[in-house]
């Protein structure tokens, strides 16, 4: 093998995003290990810097010729750059508003940034991933990356305490991911590469083994920890209480975007022979996280508890795009998943931002506070009721879309009880939204009552501010304009080869229903 | 022409809501409020005007391209089924606004909240696209949510939370069904025109039809449907009271005319017999119950379940008086529910409670209220369908439709104006006529207070002796709607009398 061909095959170009991500990485590591905690003040800056330059490199891969790299190892097709895409903005987001907490819990600001931006790198990497080893390899960095941020705060016991969970559940659930990968590499013949796997399990003429089915149960077992579908859930409401907020906010969207990135590359180029088993699996999944999520939400005192037991329910949402299978449905599902890097990005810089000035993040202390503080009531309450699902705000767009996708896929039964849930979902939100709005003055908690004056030029608000204002912007107007988006995520679904081989063979299904009722 | 009616209100919403400076004093922005939704008033009988009498499809329609995807596009038009309903809605609103108190607190909240639902009921009644309907009628959940609750009486909080909650169920009942219609028929827009339930068969029919009813059901309300009303109504101010009875009940029956008549016609008279029926209980429970209550604002709102029961009756005939009569009725009972609503407000303002059993002599001309208590006589006669007034045409055109085609539920329904009757002298009798308790010394009732339901009253008079102005905007609509219908009704029939 000559050099030239080599190097057309490495196509290293593809990573350049990641490349970029890789040199901040390192510049802010050095620049804290120089210049020590002085660097504080402005360290977040370049790391903003690093991840927009990284974005614009995303944006001219778009619909490139080679999207193959590293012999196979990485795939630089259309839905990886756009959910590597997802990833980076949630990074960009969570720094805006982790200048400010990191600061006050009195740790350093410029190991936060590296670490977070390891786990950037992982997920940027694992959605593009498409070789078995490469996929753990950045399965791994995202994950120790993301133990390493739950106890970043290390004085506080509580931020141990999820920490350890989730080291123990993270750690155990990618072994037994890693046994279902170890299988695949059996079943085929010996292939790490996704697409030989598929061709190496025909050849091997084991599509319906029994060894398929444990390895694809194994395998989701992995990916539903990810993205935090129940019965894998178990983890996400004390490590979201516990874990600093700026870090819930990145694993909510980061983490579970590479999860959902992941799941989409793995189940479809690997097991399309299994389709309809994964499938099922999958709706069990949606079915669960939808109802335990949502039920359960009603129960919670705590803003941030609440917020992850509704996240378990978007993943809930969000799975309807991927059972549908379709091209509709994996564009609803990278376009809920876009809307919902703004709806949550924006509830949690607001608790954020509460938590700073009070100091608690129970719902009841909430009461009263448009009084105090105007513009946090109205991006908490608008981020919620998109949340919610309520038009004309972006939630709600994303949920019809993928209520749309779902039912033309014929998943009645999924789309109804997404519905029926979603109306439980408003409940809960708009309780939060009763207590900041309707409360009256009288009824105020002790905390509003002795609600600091808002000031935005302390050191490390003014990017919250800018991240909380630009976040509840995009919430807002997203639905109303959001043809760009709708077609980015159409695009990122149809210029994708992978998903174009399985997509044909199903969409046939659904078109044939109206004639059989 | 018609996104004025939507966008004006809602961007005066907005500026409303955000506009900086906090020491605005509530009396400049209830002025404010109040002429953006007269002008609004305004243009809206100007395009009352301007529309054809002759035309039985939508008028002034507007395009625009929106969301290809989903289907949703940007569809406005109006016909003689909405054009009233427009009318009504911002009559109504700037009645609400008109009505609602000096020193209103949070009032830019207020009305902006208010003006906000003006202009998603407005943009609901004038959407062709299904989508685009279900957008504007879910953008009223919230506003109405916070306008209960936050401006409401003792129990606000109970009364606003199931408010929200019978909405949202509806709203996903009503998506699911607009969701089945389109993808079961194979259509690739959201747009009514092109949505054609024809080619599906009878069971989805009907299953997706009774998705239709049973979602604007709750929101008309039919009566298993309707516990949320007597608490949204009692609990919230009169100025909301006027925009729930008056306005959003409407969105539920125009809803099941427009996509339950109108795009069903064969299912439709399936279940019309069902319908009349139940729209006549619907109007005997209400009267009955409402007999029973101890409050006025519970016994007007238990009389609007029942006026909204001949509305079921008559869409359910659907011959072509009917649906006339149907679309006079909802808008004479939009503007008499408004106009007791207003009158109970003042009354309870004034005399500090509305228990009948503490009413007593209003009409005592020194010390009472007697203009009030007059009025309040005439909506009441006007509600219980007294000759010379509005309701009398409306319910007249109802029954004298409906009566060829379900003569018993039609016979119930008269049934019912008559009990109607009842609890409304009842009403007067202990709140009006009597004598005052000596202790009693009751403010004075301003002209301001006095000139929305002197207005509103006049309007009634009007429309009772002239009623052509009542029914000649949905003449031609109704019978081309009717026209749609008649031919399945017919082969339904043959195909009985073959078998």
């Amino acid at each position: 093998m000559d050099f030239a061909n080599l190097a057309s095959q490495l196509n290293a170009g593809t990573i350049l995003p990641e490349g970029i991500i890789i040199v901040t990485l390192l510049g802010v590591l050095i620049i804290d290990l120089i210049l020590g905690r002085t660097s504080a003040r402005w360290i977040g800056y370049p790391a903003i810097a690093g991840l927009l330059a990284a974005i614009v490199a995303l944006y001219y891969q778009w619909d490139a010729v080679n999207p193959i790299s590293f012999t196979g190892g990485f795939t630089g097709d259309d839905l990886s750059i756009v959910f590597r895409g997802i990833i980076a903005l949630s990074a960009i987001v969570t720094i805006l508003m982790s200048i400010r907490y990191i600061e006050q819990s009195g740790t350093a600001l410029a190991e936060f940034i590296a670490i977070l931006l390891t786990a950037t790198l992982g997920g940027m990497f694992l959605s593009g991933a498409s070789e078995l080893v490469m996929i753990f390899i950045s399965l791994e960095t995202l994950s120790i990356s993301s133990y390493l941020l739950t106890g970043y705060t290390k004085r506080d016991p509580r931020s141990n305490e999820a920490a350890l969970k989730y080291l123990l559940i993270g750690a155990a659930s990618t072994a037994v991911f890693l046994y279902g990968v170890s299988l695949l590499y059996g079943l085929s013949g010996g292939q790490t590469e996704l697409s030989a796997i598929a061709d190496g399990i025909i050849t091997a003429n084991v599509s319906q083994s029994l060894g398929l089915v444990i390895s694809l149960v194994f395998i989701i077992a992995g990916i539903g920890f990810k993205i935090s579908a129940a019965p894998f859930h178990q983890w996400t409401p004390d490590v979201y209480e516990g874990a600093p907020t700026p870090v819930i906010a990145f694993l909510s969207v980061g983490s579970k975007t590479a999860g959902f990135a992941l799941a989409i590359r793995l189940l479809t180029t690997v097991f399309p022979m299994v389709a309809d088993e994964w499938r099922f699996v999958f709706t069990a999944l949606a079915i669960l996280s939808m109802i335990l999520g949502n039920v359960v939400a009603l129960a919670q005192t705590s803003m941030k508890r609440m917020l992850a037991y509704s996240s378990i329910a978007q993943a809930g949402f969000v799975m309807i795009g991927l059972i549908a299978g379709t091209e509709a449905g994996y564009a609803s599902m990278v376009f809920y998943l876009l809307v919902y890097l703004f709806m949550n990005l924006c509830g949690f810089t607001c608790v954020i931002l509460f938590s700073l000035r009070t100091g608690t993040d129970q719902i009841t202390e909430y009461s009263g506070l448009y009084q105090k503080d105007p513009l946090l009531t109205l991006a908490l309450s608008l981020s919620l009721l998109s949340l919610g699902g309520i038009p004309p705000l972006a939630g709600f767009f994303g949920k019809i879309y993928l209520f749309w996708a779902g039912w033309q896929a014929g998943l009645y039964g999924l789309v109804l009880l997404g519905l029926v849930t979603s109306v439980v979902s408003i409940y809960y939100y708009i309780r939060v939204v009763k207590m900041m709005v309707v409360k009256e003055p009288q009824e105020m908690s002790d905390v509003v009552k002795n609600y600091p004056e808002v000031r935005w030029d302390l050191p490390g608000l003014r990017p919250l501010q800018v991240g909380l204002v630009v976040s509840l912007v995009a919430t807002t107007i997203a639905g109303i304009l959001s043809n760009p988006l709708f077609t980015l995520a159409n695009n990122s679904i149809s210029h994708t080869q992978i998903l174009q081989a399985t997509i044909t063979k199903v969409s046939t299904v659904p078109l044939e229903e109206p004639e059989k009722l | 022409m018609l996104s004025v009616l939507i966008w004006v209100p809602i961007i005066a919403a907005l500026i409303i809501g955000f506009w900086p400076s906090n020491s605005i004093p509530p009396n400049r922005v209830r002025l404010v409020a109040l002429t953006i939704s007269g002008l609004i008033l305004l243009w809206n009988l100007f395009i009352l005007f301007k529309f054809d009498l002759n035309t039985p499809g939508m008028q002034f329609q507007e395009y625009l391209p929106w969301n290809e995807t989903l289907g949703l596009s940007y569809q406005l038009g109006v016909d003689g089924l909405s054009i009233l309903m427009l009318v009504l809605n911002s009559l109504l609103t700037w009645i609400a606004i008109y009505s609602s108190s000096q020193n209103t607190e949070r009032p830019r909240l207020f009305y902006s909240m208010i003006l906000l639902v003006s202009g998603g009921v407005a943009g609901a009644f004038l959407a062709e696209n299904l989508l685009l309907f279900f957008l504007f009628y879910e953008l009223e959940l919230i506003p109405f949510y916070l306008l209960i609750s936050i401006w409401g009486g003792e129990k606000r909080a109970y009364a606003g939370i199931k408010f929200l909650i019978y909405t949202a169920v509806s709203g996903a009942l009503i998506l699911a069904t607009f969701l089945g219609m389109v993808w079961l028929t194979g259509s690739t827009s959201f747009a009514i025109d092109a949505v054609s339930t024809q080619t599906l068969s009878a069971g989805l029919q009907l299953l997706l039809l009774s998705g239709i009813i049973l979602g604007f059901g709750i929101k008309i309300p039919l009566v298993p449907f309707h516990t949320w009303l007597p608490d949204a109504y009692v609990e919230a101010s009169a100025p909301i009271a006027i925009l729930l009875g008056g306005v959003l009940a409407k969105l539920g029956t125009y809803g099941l005319l427009r996509f339950g008549m109108g795009m069903f016609p064969n299912a439709w008279s399936t279940v019309a017999p069902t319908l009349a029926i139940w729209g006549a209980i619907s109007a005997i429970y209400g009267a009955v119950v409402a007999i029973a209550q101890k409050d006025i604002k519970r016994m007007v709102a238990y009389s609007s379940i029942g006026h909204m029961g001949y509305v079921l009756l008559a869409s359910a005939a659907s011959t072509s008086l009917a649906l006339v009569g149907a679309v006079s009725q909802m808008f004479s009972h939009g503007i008499i529910l408004a106009i007791l609503f207003h009158l109970v407000g003042v009354v309870e303002a004034k005399v500090g409670t509305r228990e009948l059993d503490k009413l007593n002599g209003l009409m005592s001309p020194i010390r009472g209220i007697p203009l009030i208590s007059a009025l309040l006589v005439l909506s009441g006669m006007a509600s219980a369908g007294i000759p010379g007034l509005t309701g009398f045409i409306a319910e007249f055109i109802v029954f004298q439709g409906s009566f060829s085609a379900f003569p018993l539920s039609t016979i119930l329904c008269v049934v019912a104006s008559g009990l109607t009757a009842v609890y409304f002298v009842i009403l007067l009798n202990r709140t009006c006529f009597g004598r005052l308790d000596n202790l009693a010394y009751y403010p004075k009732v301003l002209w301001s207070e006095k000139m929305p339901a002197l207005i509103l009253a006049a309007l009634i008079i009007f429309l009772g002796v002239q009623p052509t102005w009542l029914v000649r905007w949905s003449e031609t609509t109704t019978t081309a709607m009717v026209a749609a219908i008649t031919p399945a009704e017919k082969t339904v029939i043959s195909q009985v009398a073959l078998k």
